[in-house]
């Protein structure tokens, strides 16, 4: 199961980049109303976002459905993480006991598994 | 709470529904051959359902608070278990219960750290210290 896990939880990571992505390309100007959707940036945003859902269906045939959702709040935790790198926002301390109650919550339901 | 804004967070959860059905699509697709005909019919399911999702995640935010939406969100991990259980008879323990609600707390704290989402830029900020 772990591998599938691990499948799974790339895939909320892959879906976590593209939502950095897609804000990035947000926060640029374009000449045009379909230029701000057909762009490089966009396009591959949706590659990646289609990439991630291809990961949790090959992720589901290890990973019990009860528990996917819960991995997938792993996304909290990289957006968190990649918008500080490259968006610069910041993690406030109550922002960052959030996601050390998410990794808990996490390791909590593994375990039940 | 308005009438306006109850109608809106029951269309949430209805949204909310819908996005966990695309768990049992994923696992669902997931039992078949890679590429084979049902395997794409789920994925395809999967697909449709993700592009709903962006569509109307867009109406929701519109009209109810983005800490709202999100911390609802979090329900998928109860939906997930429910889902599991009546469909693909998982057993629901204990510590998967526990688990959940740690994480839907975790998910409450981060977006309510997050002063983007609480509506208070700022700008705000700054004129209600100065009243």
């Amino acid at each position: 199961m772990l591998k599938y896990a691990l499948i799974m939880l790339s895939g909320t990571f892959i879906a976590s980049c593209s939502q950095i992505i897609l804000k990035k390309a947000a926060e640029k100007e374009y000449p045009s109303k379909i230029a701000e959707y057909m762009n490089p940036m966009v396009i591959g945003a949706y590659i990646f976002f289609f990439g991630a859902s291809l990961c949790s269906v090959l992720g589901y045939k290890g990973v019990p459905l009860s528990i996917g959702p819960i991995l997938e709040a792993t996304g909290y935790i990289w957006v968190a993480i990649l918008g500080k790198i490259f968006l610069s926002e910041k993690i406030s301390p109550r922002k960052a006991l959030g996601l050390v109650i998410i990794i808990l919550g996490i390791v909590i339901a593994a375990f039940g598994v | 709470m308005k009438k306006e804004n109850v109608k809106w967070f029951i269309i949430l959860h209805i949204i909310i529904l819908i996005i966990s059905i695309s768990g049992i699509c994923s696992k669902t697709a997931a039992q078949y051959d890679f590429l084979s005909t049902k395997w794409i019919l789920f994925y395809g399911l999967v697909i449709c359902i993700l592009g709903f999702y962006a569509i109307a995640w867009q109406q929701v935010i519109k009209h109810l608070p983005l800490i709202v939406a999100y911390a609802n969100k979090a329900v998928t991990t109860i939906w997930g278990l429910i889902w599991g259980f009546l469909i693909f008879h998982e057993q629901i323990t204990p510590l998967k219960v526990v688990g959940a609600a740690v994480v839907i707390i975790g998910v409450y704290f981060v977006v309510t750290g997050d002063e983007d989402v609480t509506g208070k830029n700022q700008e705000t900020k700054e004129v209600e210290k100065n009243a």
